[in-house]
């Protein structure tokens, strides 16, 4: 629904849906998704063991349902707990007149299952932690024949030069996401260039016909800003008679944005996969 | 239009003095009173004042400018989201958990309110509904309050949705008649949607309308069962617009759930990302048009539905326009839903056309896979919850819109995923804003910004300016006839609302918010 982050939900909202992935999902914990306290990982393995064993026949090894048993993941009443104190009641005198015997698990037990179960439901809700799953599905050599033809990769790139063992840097992941457009997403505001790519260059042409060249640090309708080769920042105003040359060192990949088939980008992460 | 029918009049008569909102201005074009989110019930955010206008525009400086305090360390939320309302003076607004009334010539606090939370995504608050003397807003744990206008005292609150289910709440209630219009959102975790009417005295529900169909009712058709359904999202989390002469309120949906794997939920999944015509005084749906059947990508139908009395080959025209997050321009006969026009206004890369009701038919090679499918837009979308304008003297619907690359991967493959189901990674985005001529939906102008997102509201005005705010803090106002920027400001942050406008002692202002500060602006006579 939202993401638009500090543009809302879309930016919390653009951001949470922009957050780079990682191929190892972190720890989970207290986030923005998850407000309520997080189950010790110790009883939440203990709590699987006994619903495993106790309650997955019907409900599902996972809780997410099964033949005869609801889905606990969704379930209000499971969501409503607290440490035990509303699945306790129910797992210790069973729903007879919906065919759910009961069971007489001890305290500990109880309130591990019930970690168990808050551990499910934060599974589900905290989407930032999800696994991704293999993506190198790919033809390489397809990727590799599209490398040197028709994406002209080859034209800026080399296997043997900059992306020599290009597979040793990045997972799977984070390498099709950089090679479709290699540079990160990062707060609009946020000072300085991209550090992890090409610097964009700019040359600044003033009313007087003197020319000021570096590094692109900022641009707006209204402003430019630089920095040359002494390292010194430098900013104007685009006021008239002022020209700006902003020349995108990768023009080449939002040019290829539009044109990529989803198979070309997995032969190609198939391909690059293969320089390690 | 019978103003009996519209109006109560032991209010009216109650409300005439002091703080209290005369019932009579949400009829009317906002001109010194502000009453309600989108400033009128259209959703054009046009206002008729002129006192600041093109020819002025560039001697334009700063009123005042307030900033809030929340009084906690750090971790509230603290950027403004809301629209303030501007009643008899006084303007008022929110973040989430907290309010606030200041004086609108000045910015002199009057009252600061702040709600104890029970937890709840903090991400937003889009501001009061007004009654009478009564304010109310929702909170992130789903409470709707009730506050005192002349105090900010708390009058009443109620529970509107569950937070343990993990539903949070946004919107601004929208106020008809006697009632107020509720929405909630959350779809971290396969809950329903619903929209309620409650109560101005006590918080009691009058209606509920669920945004997808219960066992046996009409839609249900198109969900494979009834744990699909009613697990299926469609929240209803940006306020509506309403007709009074028609008396139908109109809505656009959320996405149905789970939000990214859609194999647990074959058909159309009713009514999610759809616009919906519902009668405020009972909650029937009148008609529905759906943006995005069997959406797999986040693209809720959220966005402002948007009422233009305007003309269809020569014929004066009730209709409904939205700038979908999806990238369609739709055009809509709002007395019976029927589509005029369905047009996209960014590339796109997932839609294989329109059906013959003018539905886009998604691409199911789009939908997300497990090694991932790079689709246009992002889940962000092509437009989002910030607030379009449509000026009546242009004809031209205005929207921030994004073109963005994401990849999309499905994580859960099983046959009844749960949540999300999968993830997105933006690659690459550029912001623009468009005007769309709403007869042809083809974009009259368009103002690159280059990279970034886009999350700032518009504002367009009969002194033939239009404001918004770019990425990069800056606050601008364009001549909404050709895209030519005539004014600007660098802000301490994004424009972060919906610019609105008011005319006080023949003095107009402009108040937009930027993070955590409002700012005003007015011309020297």
């Amino acid at each position: 629904m939202f993401r638009l982050l500090q543009t809302g939900a879309g930016i919390i909202i653009l951001t949470a849906g922009l957050a780079p992935l990682a191929a190892q999902p972190p720890r989970p914990g207290r986030n923005f998704l998850i407000s309520r306290d997080v189950p010790d990982p110790a009883a939440v393995e203990r709590g699987q063991k006994v619903f495993v064993a106790r309650c997955g026949f019907c409900h599902g090894s996972n809780a997410n349902g099964g033949e005869s048993g609801p889905d606990l993941v969704r379930s209000v009443l499971a969501l409503d707990d607290e440490g035990g104190d509303k699945v306790g009641p129910v797992i210790r005198s069973g729903r007879p007149d919906k065919g759910m015997p009961a069971f007489p698990l001890t305290d500990d037990q109880i309130k591990d299952v019930a970690a168990f179960l808050r551990s499910r439901q934060q599974a589900a809700i905290d989407r930032n932690t999800y696994t991704i799953q293999n993506i190198v599905t790919g033809d390489a050599k397809k990727g590799q024949a599209y490398f040197n033809g028709a994406g002209r990769c080859n034209t800026c790139h080399s296997p043997t030069g900059d992306l020599a063992k290009i597979a040793t840097k990045y997972d799977p992941v984070a390498l099709q996401s950089r090679l479709v457009y290699p540079r990160t997403q990062r707060p609009r505001r946020a000072e300085g260039p991209d550090p992890k790519t090409v610097p964009t260059k700019v040359s600044v042409t003033l009313a007087s016909g003197q020319t000021i060249s570096g590094t692109l640090e900022y641009i707006d309708d209204f402003d430019v800003a630089l920095r040359d080769a002494s390292g010194d920042y430098r900013s104007f105003s685009r006021d008239a008679g002022v020209k700006v040359d902003v020349r995108d060192p990768l023009a080449a990949h939002e040019e290829l944005l539009k044109k990529y088939t989803d198979d070309e980008m997995h032969n190609l992460v198939a391909y690059l996969e293969t320089l390690k | 239009m019978k103003l009996s029918r519209l109006v109560f009049p032991a209010l009216l008569a109650a409300s005439l003095s002091g703080q209290g909102l005369d019932p009579a201005k949400l009829l009317k074009l906002p001109v010194d009173t502000w009453p309600t989110y989108n400033g009128d019930y259209s959703g054009r955010r046009f206002s008729p004042l002129s006192r600041i206008n093109a020819s002025n525009v560039t001697t334009m400086t700063s009123a005042w400018e307030y900033r809030n305090n929340t009084g906690a360390a750090g971790d509230d939320n603290t950027s403004i989201k809301s629209t303030p309302l501007e009643v008899n003076g006084v303007l008022y607004f929110t973040v989430p958990d907290h309010a606030w009334a200041i004086d609108a010539r000045n910015g002199r606090q009057l009252w600061h309110y702040k709600w104890e939370t029970r937890g709840g995504i903090h991400i937003g608050n889009r501001g009061f509904g007004m009654y009478g003397d009564w304010l109310y807003f929702e909170t992130p744990d789903n409470y709707l309050i009730c506050l005192n206008a002349k105090d900010g005292t708390e009058r009443w609150h109620v529970e509107i949705a569950d937070v343990k289910q993990e539903y949070f709440s946004t919107p601004a209630p929208i106020v008809v008649r006697n009632h107020i219009i509720v929405g909630v959102g959350g779809d971290s975790l396969d809950v329903p949607g619903y929209l309620e009417a409650r109560d101005p005295e006590t918080g009691n529900v009058q209606w509920r309308w669920n945004s997808t169909p219960r066992k046996g009712e009409f839609g249900a058709d198109t969900w494979p069962n009834q744990e699909a359904m009613e697990h299926g999202g469609g929240m209803t989390w940006v306020p509506g617009t309403y007709d009074p002469e028609l008396n139908l309120y109109y809505l656009g949906t959320g996405n149905p759930n789970p939000v990214m794997a859609g194999q647990g939920r074959k058909g159309d999944n009713l009514w999610t990302c759809s616009i919906v015509a519902l009668n405020p005084d009972t909650g029937k749906l009148a008609w529905y048009f759906q943006a995005s059947p069997h959406d797999t990508h986040d693209w809720d139908a959220a966005q402002t539905p948007v009422l233009i009395d305007g003309q269809v080959n020569g014929q004066p025209r009730k209709l409904i326009a939205q700038a979908s997050r999806n990238g369609y321009f739709f055009l809509l006969d709002r007395t019976n839903g029927k589509n005029i026009l369905s047009k996209p206004f960014i590339d796109l890369n997932w839609s294989k056309g329109v059906d013959a009701k003018g539905q886009p038919i998604p691409d199911p090679a789009k939908e997300p896979h497990t090694n991932g499918t790079l689709v246009i837009p992002a889940s962000g979308g092509a437009s989002n919850w910030p607030s379009p304008s449509f000026d009546p003297e242009t004809g031209l619907l205005y929207v921030n819109s994004t073109s963005s690359y994401s990849l999309f991967y499905l994580t859960d493959t099983e046959d009844k995923p749960e949540g999300y189901g999968g993830r997105d990674s933006g690659v690459w985005s550029k912001v623009a804003l468009k005007a769309i001529d709403y007869k042809t939906g083809q974009i009259r102008w368009s103002h690159e910004y280059g990279r970034g997102g886009g999350g700032s509201g518009i504002l367009t005005t009969a002194g033939k300016l239009l404001f918004t705010g770019d990425p990069y803090g800056n606050f601008i106002a364009y001549d909404p006839a050709t895209g030519h920027i005539l004014w600007h400001t660098h802000l301490i942050a994004n424009v972060s609302n919906g610019p609105m406008t008011y005319e006080l002692d023949g003095k107009q202002y402009l108040v937009v918010g930027a993070g955590d500060s409002l700012h005003a602006f007015t011309v020297l006579h």
